[in-house]
Order: structure tokens, then sequence, then C-alpha cells
């Protein structure tokens, strides 16, 4: 009787932590091993590392927590960044050119949020469609070479120290991470955004203008991964048409992983940044243990499969519970 | 009377509107560039387009049964790689008839890993899908080290490779008359059979099929199989029509298939589709590609299109279901 209970919570405890469970199995497997894992260095290293994907995430959750889905991210983010170097390569103020990158990650972001909210299609295949046609845009307007930028200011945006030590990318997560905690906690909106993921209808009937809040929904998003793309363009200095490639699937993994649902109003930035930054660690406990990178390709579909696997298979059993 | 006629009139140009595309297509394509309805440049079309079909045609059943299948990227590309290496130890008929066996198998094992998660909305089977085809892509990846196979360096005969890849009989490739063949068995399969007719079901209403007493878990494991086998078709094809095999090779039919599928009219909500109209859909977008190469456009302007055409025709079919 004691066992079926212990291991009801065990199991239970699991279901809502599966990301924090995969964290702490990686750092005590990294225990037995002697690699520079556990110090300081490393640590702000990896922080570093995830720091855009993270951001990318923060607007993507805001999406998802409406219960829609931003798969276009990738693109937007290979877009915001070559958009913003193309301006300054002809000579805009970086702050400038800056503002119109992520505005143009807002229009994206509107017009995600017009075929999803508005014309109610199913945001996971046009999303889909939506990154490839900007992979596409990105292509054109690069002509599918990475593209350097000429001014030495905009490299210095990402790549500088603050305090002589911390990474500048690392303090930017910190400043957007509470800007959107912030704003999913404790504004109007961003109850209301959980209040639709929720239940839709219950929503739009306690007065809740839901076409106009999922919609900006999605707009957050868009401009979030431009910005996200203007600062992996100027740590790389460059901007390119592949660095979204992988983006779109992998931050919508992370925040699932996480424990944001894709049933909508359940989750948090402090989850998506968790279950994102499962992957950095794995990625990073990869390295140390010099395993090439086919086998980080390998561990991460396991991780996908398992953790969104277990996701389902509680809410199955949840289900059928009731 | 007379509106009545008009709106059958609009209605049934609403529901062909792929037919009308097509034909739209040759005809400006024709008058452009006369270059476009030769024999030669025809010839050349029917035998670049291998091994997209295949792939359609299993994503149809998949996508009728209210699913989507992004694995066929890995399991495209392992399969490939799996023909092409076993070659020289069980000789041509038995590396393909392996190819396309592994291929089923692992169809199998998503609908397997999917049934038992329980995973039933579009979103969860989007990423568990994606997961497995990163652990594909690995698997390959680890097997060739990321080299690129030839079939041409095998000791052992390869002539139906070749003939597959290159043979006419006629004016018709090889491949093409076989892949009738499989296109006019799958067709009746759907048509035909209690199976075939229970996809359907089940794509149009999962908890009705499910209380109906049909075995939803049998037809969802059968959907995945089916993809899974198309792809090492498909694989097979692709082999023999480039003479090589990469890890990579997969990248990119999920998105086209998809594209095939919904521009053929095929609904992403499930239970509405054929065969043929996702026939119809390869013909639509593999003549456009053909068309837009000979009017010089680039193949960066040509993914902008695919993504528009994908974004758009989703569009289109929810509003048509409005």
């Amino acid at each position: 009787m004691n066992i079926k209970i212990a291991s009801q919570r065990v199991w239970g405890t699991i279901s809502k932590q599966g990301a924090v469970l995969a964290i702490l199995v990686l750092m005590i497997m990294m225990l037995f091993f002697k690699t520079n894992f556990y110090t300081a260095y490393n640590w702000l290293d990896m922080l570093r590392s995830a720091a855009i994907l993270e951001i990318v995430a923060f607007g993507v959750t805001v999406a998802v927590i409406c219960g829609g889905c931003d798969l276009s991210v990738g693109g937007t983010l290979s877009f915001g960044g070559i958009a913003a170097i193309l301006l300054i390569n002809i000579g805009f103020p970086i702050w400038l050119a800056i503002i119109i990158a992520v505005l143009g990650g807002a229009f994206v972001g509107f017009i995600n949020g017009f075929l999803v909210v508005h014309q109610k299609t199913e945001p996971f295949i046009i999303t889909l469609g939506m990154g490839m046609l900007l992979k596409g845009v990105c292509q054109v307007l690069t002509d599918a070479h990475p593209l350097p930028s000429k001014v030495p200011a905009f490299m210095e945006i990402s790549n500088s120290k603050f305090f002589a030590s911390i990474p500048s990318l690392v303090v930017y997560m910190v400043i957007l991470f509470a800007a959107f905690h912030y704003l999913m906690r404790y504004t109007s909106f961003g109850r209301n955004c959980y209040a639709i993921g929720g239940n839709y209808e219950v929503a739009e009937y306690s007065g809740i203008k839901v076409i106009p809040t999922k919609w900006a929904a999605f707009i957050i998003s868009g401009a979030t991964a431009a910005l996200a793309g203007v600062l992996l363009a100027s740590r790389m200095n460059t901007g390119s048409s592949v660095y979204g490639d992988n983006t779109g699937m992998l931050v919508n993994c992370g925040v699932v992983i996480g424990g944001t649902s894709f049933a909508g109003g359940v989750g948090g930035i402090r989850e998506s940044f968790i279950g994102l930054f499962v992957i950095q660690i794995l990625i990073n406990c990869m390295s140390m243990l010099g395993l090439d990178s086919y086998y980080q390709k390998l561990f991460e579909g396991i991780l996908i499969v398992t953790i969104i696997g277990l996701d389902c298979f509680f809410r199955m059993r949840k289900r059928e519970s009731v | 009377m007379k509106r009545d006629i008009s709106a059958r009139f609009t209605r049934s140009l609403r529901n062909n509107l792929v037919l009308v595309g097509i034909i739209a297509l040759i005809v400006v394509t024709a008058i452009i560039e006369p270059k476009f309805i030769s024999s030669a440049n025809l010839t050349n079309v029917m035998r670049q387009l291998w091994p997209l079909p295949f792939i359609a045609l299993g994503m149809t059943f998949v996508i009728i049964g209210g699913f989507i299948d992004l694995s066929v990227v890995g399991m495209i590309s392992l399969s490939g790689v799996v023909a092409a290496s076993l070659i020289n130890p069980l000789g041509q008929v038995g590396a393909i008839l392996s190819g396309i066996l592994l291929g089923g198998m692992m169809g199998y094992l998503n609908g397997f890993v999917l049934t038992t998660v329980g995973a039933m909305i579009q979103a969860e089977v989007l990423f568990i899908t994606f997961g497995m085809s990163s652990i594909y892509t690995a698997i390959a990846l680890l097997l060739t080290n990321a080299e690129t196979l030839r079939i041409a360096r095998s000791t052992k005969p390869y002539n139906i490779f070749t003939a597959l890849g290159s043979g006419t009989v006629g004016m018709i490739p090889v491949v093409l008359i076989v892949f009738l063949v499989i296109l006019v068995i799958m067709h009746l399969f759907y048509k035909k059979t209690l199976a075939g007719r229970s996809i359907s079901l089940m794509g149009g209403n999962k908890e009705a099929a499910f209380l109906t007493g049909y075995n939803v878990k049998r037809s969802m494991r059968l959907v995945y199989t089916i993809s899974g086998i198309m792809s090492g078709m498909g694989a097979v094809s692709l082999v023999s029509r480039v003479t090589t095999a990469t890890a990579t090779s997969g990248i990119g039919y999920e998105t086209n298939a998809i594209l095939c599928v919904v521009v053929g009219g095929t609904s992403l909500k499930g239970g509405k589709g054929s065969v043929i109209r996702t026939m119809l859909g390869v013909l639509l977008v593999v003549l456009l590609g053909n068309c837009m190469n000979l009017l010089g456009l680039s193949t960066f302007m040509q993914t902008v299109m695919r993504g528009a055409v994908l974004v758009i025709a989703i569009w289109l079919d929810n509003r048509r279901e409005l």
C-alpha cells in the first residue's frame, strides 16, 4: 500500500519535473568523470551558448501558453540577423537597424497571428511553411552566402563583457527573462494568455479580448526571435540563412521539455528556461566526454522522444483516470 | 436555376483547384517558354521527380489518418544508406528488399512509440516523429561516418539500381511503371478494404472511431508502417537516381511531401482526401519547380515560392471548411 502511494508520488514528480530530473541525472553522471564540467567558467559558457535559444524560447513560450505554437522562429531568427546587417552595411545607425529588424520579426508574427488566430488554422504546419518561406527569403537576400558586417561596433553588442567576466549575452538573457516573467505573471495580458490557453471559449465568454491577445502573443514571439537573430549575428559578426535551420523545432521541443504543454494554459518562462537548458547541458556533457556530434544528434533525439513521450503518457493516464 | 448551376460550378472549381492550377500552369508556361512541353523536358521531369511521389503517397495515409510524419527525413536517409551498403554482402535484390523492410520497421517503430505513449494531438505527433527522425539520421551518420556511399564502387552487379535510376521502356521510365503499380494497389487498399476505410474513419473522428469499436491504435501503427515502407521505396529510388547515398539525403522531403499532399486537397484535419489527389499535388509541385527552372528563377526563389504555396494552400483548405 505504502509502496503504491510512494511510487505514485515518484511518478507524479517525474511527470511534472521531467526536465529537472534530466538535469539531475546529467549532473550526477558528470561527477564520475574527470572533466571541467564543474567550473564557473564552464557554467558561464553554457549560459552564454544557451542565451540565444533561451531568448527565442521566451517569446515562443508566450505563443505556446496561448495554445499556439511557432515553428517559424528559425526563419525569423536568420531573417532578423540578416536584415540588421544589411541595413548597417548600407549606413543605417546600429540602433535603428536593430529596431527595424525587430519590427520585421514582429511583422512575421503579425502574419502568423493573422493566419492562426484570425483565420483559425492549425498553427503547426502553417508556421513550418512560414519558416520555409523565410529561409528562402534569407537565401535570396544573402545569395546563400554568409554576410559579414562591415561595422566593427556591431560586434561589440554580443561579444563584450560586463564586470570583466560576465558575457553580455547572459546579461541580456537575464533582463529578458525578468521582463517576460513579469509580463506573464503579473500583468493582465499574461494572465489572459493563460486563460486563453486553458479554455478558449470560456476566456471569450468571460470578456477577454481573445483574438487581439493571442495575435499579440504571436507578434511577441516573432519580435523576440528577430531580436535573438540580431544578437546571434552580432556574436558571429555575420548573418546567414543557415543559422535558424534547427532552431524552430529545437526551441519548441525545449519549451515542451520544460513543461509548457501544447494544450496551452500551463507552464511559464521559468519552465522554458529549464527546458532549453537541459538541451544545452546535454550538448555540453557530450562534448566534455569527447563524443562526436553524431552522438549528440542521437541523444538529442532520444531526449526529445523520451521527455515528450513521458509528457503524453502522463496526460493519457490522467485522461483515463478522470 | 441559373444561380444553382453557377454555385455548383464554383463549388466544383473550388474542390478541384489543383487541376485548374495544373492546367493554368501548363498553358501559361507553354506560351512563355515553348521548351516546356517538349518531350525532352517532360522526360527529364519524369526522371528527376523521384523519390517525392513515394514519400507523398505514404504521407497521404498518415495525413488522412489525422497525423503527420516528420520522420521521413531520417527514414529515407537510413534506408538509402543501408540499401547502398548492403549491395556487396547481400546482392542487389537483398539490398533493395532490406532497404524497404528497414523502412517498414522504422515506420512500425514510430507507430509503436506513438501508440504506447498515447500521442493523439498533432503537436505531440509532430515532435515525437521529429525526435525519431533525429535518431535515424544519427544512426545513418554513425554507420557511414558522414561519408558518401557510391553504388558504382560495389563489386556485385547493381543493374536493377541502374534500371530504376535511368532505364526506360519506350518513353516511360521503369521507376514510373513500378510506382504506378504500387499506386493502384494503394488506391484499392484505401478505397476497398476495411483497414483502408478505417484509416479515414480514424482521421475523421478518433473518439467516434474508438467508441465504434475500431482499433485506433492498430490503424495508427498501420499508417506509420505504410509511410515507412514508402520511405524505404523512395530511398531506393533516390539511391538509384543519384547513384549515391548519404546520411543527409532525406532533408527537405518532409515539407515537400506535406506540400504535395496539402496542395492536392487532402485536408490536414484528417479524414478526407485521396491518393489520386496527392498525385495531382505532386504533379503541380513538380511542374511548378520545372517551370521556375525554365524561367530562370534561382533555387532560393523557389524555396520562397514553395513556402508561400504551402502557407496559402493550408489557408485555403482551412477556409473551405469554415
